[in-house]
């Protein structure tokens, strides 16, 4: 079987019709699942039982004062850089506990990517594809999500943790729609019923009845998605102690270190551990056009500590070999400083990094120029990155499904994966 | 004695290639320090008779150059503060590479080297004649001095630097919120102690006898919903002991454990971006403490020192405040900001009475990162990050 044909599925002579009608239409080209092939290949991802964890540095952290420093520049700025665990590789004073993880990371440091402010970027570096009006593309989270994930899973698959981006689950519809949680971590008011038991189950009864009633006459995908998504609200009653974290912090605010990104952290282990397929957890404000080695050194020291203490903790629990941690913003940042102190947009290139789940730690891949304006040696688009992701995660990147009837690789045609980056 | 009339621009002094962040005269009016951001220190002695000067209308000069005669070699970054003994014995410099220096003001040169202070004109004559490089025309020559002191005992960058009224003690701050207080003749601590352990120490004075400290805290945000609580307090130094916290008199709910958004609203307008610069008046009855980083209006909080009520604000600038100092009768508050203004005010009922500074950046202003009044009170400096230390005289 040809897992990437649509017609290799039943599809509706209705679901047809809506997808050729909003194709016409040019407006938003739904999915819904229904139309989805590579039943297949999810299946096989799925028993992998592998996972992801993406942190989001929303605004754009500068690879000057992270990742990629170059001291001795006119434009260096005041932070020197540090020895790590791996010989060769330094990074900003700012991160001494990652310093000590660094054999489990791989950084990449000749990112080139093609949206250089933040709506674009942030879409782009959620989906791996540029904005475009024709098509909504899914979030990295949902495409791992209805590939690892769990069907009738007490837990959402895709979880956001105070975090940015709304491309959400695009043309794969509501069903990988994101988990989306605040700043705090806790579940929203509406996720927990406070009706007596007894009288939900029968309010629930009544509801899958009359629901029942109206799927047997009607075949409406919406009507679908809406008992699924109760389904998965109901679900969720018994699996919200996942999201409880504050018996356990006392233990853990040591390694995570005493912020609400670490508690964030923290979360997305557990969740994870509770099968979770995918956490995005987001940290704010690095979009330093002012005052950039002031915000750095806020912003920095708590996000450090806690991503350190998440790949240990992981690596303790045994989970780093399936749990992939994706470190990356929507931008970087520009090689020269303002004269408000600060570090405009950049994206010719910047650093991201990859931890666990198969990458190849300890290394430094792709390299900047001597000032930072350039990519010197292995660039890597937004494209390679993704299709390196999926790889890492046991995804075919080169999967197709469907908006309406143009197919869509999960990462763009001609992404590459590093296989540099693959163990 | 200060008089903030007549004021005329007699110098600008052309000291590119990174950013100048602070400057003191040393003695006289005569003779000036400032640093970069590389951590560099020039002297320049400046003629007993202003230079002639005759403006040229194709440049934004206005008044002449005079190049340097001396860089102190030691630091290896940013300069903080500069500070210098009122016997002008002592240069004290204060850095982000983690130290404090005292440099012995009539130590001899070890050395001489060229130096190339304008690149930033170089570059732009080189685009003017459509050359792809800057000329590589020999620079300056200048003494080097390595003579210095090290006072070592901070971890991390050193932010904050004051000096008793006698410039026998000194008070200086750091990013991990550690202050020494150091007694200048033996080089030694008299005592330290620690802020608030999220905190970085941002600016730091003593009492003109030394025995108070006034401290203030404060870290940019960890993340939009995790900003911790920044501090403005006294210290008696003898015991290490805090006097009170000025914040929690203005804020008496103020809760220092409550990192969260809803929290940092208490605090947010009074404090802004940092009290990143403080001062004693020369009386020790009154405290100004200036607000920083980026901001709509840059206001100096006029307080009591014995109680920490606030007497007004003053001084706004259009941006964050970077310096101010007090004039040696108090009645005058001097300030400089990102705003490229150098703003005088009466201390007794806040009104601006002289304004100097025009904006020479591009979109933005480049702003005025530092400013020292001469001993005799005569002239007055102030650093600007387009890489120019201008000095006025108040002929007053």
């Amino acid at each position: 079987m040809n897992s990437s044909n649509p017609g290799s599925q039943h599809l509706s002579r209705r679901a047809l019709m809506k997808a050729t009608l909003a194709t016409a239409a040019g407006g938003m080209v739904m999915n819904w699942g229904g139309l989805t092939g590579c039943a297949a290949l999810a299946e096989e991802a799925r028993k992998q039982k592998k996972h992801c964890i993406l942190l989001w540095m929303n605004g754009g952290a500068s690879q000057f004062e992270t990742l990629d420093m170059k001291p001795g520049q006119p434009t260096g700025g005041p932070f020197r850089p540090i020895d790590t665990n791996v010989p060769g590789i330094k990074i900003c004073e700012l991160m001494p506990h990652l310093a000590k993880q660094m054999d489990k990371v791989a950084v990449i440091r000749s990112m080139r990517t093609s949206q250089v402010d933040h709506p674009g970027g942030i879409y782009l570096m959620h989906t791996g594809y540029q904005p475009s009006a024709n098509v909504r593309f899914p979030e990295l989270g949902a495409i791992v999500a209805k590939y690892t994930g769990t069907e009738g899973s007490d837990l959402p698959d895709f979880v956001k943790v105070s975090t940015n981006g709304d491309a959400g689950a695009g043309f794969l519809g509501p069903k990988y729609q994101p988990f989306g949680i605040g700043s705090e971590g806790n579940l929203p008011i509406f996720s927990v019923s406070n009706m007596d038991p007894a009288k939900e189950a029968k309010r629930n009864d009544l509801r899958t009845f009359v629901e029942e009633r109206f799927a047997t006459e009607t075949k409406s995908e919406v009507a679908k998605m809406h008992r699924e998504a109760y389904d998965a609200a109901r679900r969720l009653q018994k699996g919200r102690d996942a999201f409880k974290i504050d018996a356990e912090w006392a233990k853990y605010k040591e390694l995570y270190g005493d912020s609400e990104f670490g508690r964030r952290c923290l979360l997305a282990r557990k969740l994870c551990e509770s099968g979770v397929a995918f956490v995005e957890v987001g940290q704010s404000s690095y979009d330093t056009h002012s005052d950039n080695a002031t915000g750095h050194r806020g912003l920095v020291p708590p996000m450090e500590h806690a991503w350190a203490g998440l790949l240990a903790d992981l690596k303790d629990r045994g989970m780093l070999d399936n749990t992939l941690v994706v470190w990356t913003g929507e931008i970087g940042r520009t090689p020269s400083i303002n004269n408000r102190a600060g570090r405009d947009h950049f994206v010719r290139c910047w650093s991201t990094a990859l931890a666990g789940c198969g990458i190849k730690g300890g290394q430094a891949y792709g390299v900047s120029n001597e000032t930072g304006t350039e990519v010197k040696d292995n660039p890597v688009t937004e494209g390679d990155f993704f299709a390196t992701i999926y790889s890492a995660l046991g995804i075919d990147p080169s999967t197709e499904n469907y908006a309406g009837l143009r197919p869509v690789p999960l990462a763009p045609f001609g992404s590459k994966v590093v296989k540099a980056l693959l163990g | 004695m200060f008089n903030p009339a007549k004021p005329k621009l007699r110098y600008q002094l052309t000291f590119e290639g990174s950013w100048p962040t602070s400057v003191s005269f040393v003695g006289s009016s005569r003779k000036l320090v400032a640093g970069n951001q590389l951590g560099q220190i020039f002297v320049w002695d400046l003629p007993e008779k202003p230079l002639e000067f005759k403006a040229d209308p194709k440049s934004d000069r206005q008044a002449p150059n005079v190049w340097p005669v001396r860089r102190l070699d030691g630091h290896t970054n940013e300069i903080s503060r500069l500070l210098v003994t009122p016997d002008a014995k002592q240069l004290v410099s204060a850095s982000y590479d983690r130290t404090v220096r005292l440099w012995p003001t009539d130590a001899p040169a070890a050395g001489k080297t060229e130096v190339i202070l304008n690149a930033d004109f170089r570059k732009k004559e080189a685009r003017r004649l459509g050359k792809k490089e800057p000329s590589t025309a020999p620079g300056v020559t200048v003494e080097t001095q390595t003579a210095s002191t090290l006072l070592e005992g901070h971890t991390d960058w050193v932010y904050a630097l004051g000096m008793s009224g006698d410039g026998k003690r000194l008070v200086s701050g750091d990013a991990s919120s550690q202050v020494i207080v150091w007694d200048v003749d033996t080089r030694k601590p008299l005592n330290k102690w620690s802020g608030l352990p999220w905190n970085h120490i941002v600016s730091a004075s003593l009492t003109q006898d030394g025995k108070t400290a006034l401290v203030s805290e404060y870290r940019y945000k960890r993340d939009d919903f995790d900003v911790p609580a920044p501090a403005l307090k006294l210290w008696d130094v003898a015991t290490a002991k805090e006097t009170f916290d000025i914040l929690k008199v203005q804020f008496p709910k103020l809760n220092t454990g409550d990192r969260s958004y809803g929290g940092s609203q208490l605090w947010r307008k009074f404090i802004s971006q940092g009290l990143i610069a403080t001062a004693f008046s020369p009386d020790g009855k009154l405290i100004a403490a200036a607000q920083g980083g980026e901001t709509d209006t840059g206001r100096v909080h006029l307080l009591e020192a014995d109680t920490g009520k606030l007497v007004r604000d003053m001084s706004a600038h259009k941006s964050g405040i970077t310096n101010l100092v007090f004039s040696s009768d108090g009645k005058y508050l001097i300030t400089v900001g990102r705003d490229t203004g150098v703003r005088v005010a009466l201390v007794a009922d806040g009104k601006e009475v002289s304004t100097q500074g025009t904006p020479r950046g591009g979109q933005f202003n480049d702003w005025f990162s530092s400013v020292a009044l001469s001993p005799d009170e005569k002239f007055l400096a102030g650093s600007d990050i387009a890489g120019m230390v201008q000095v006025w005289e108040f002929e007053g």
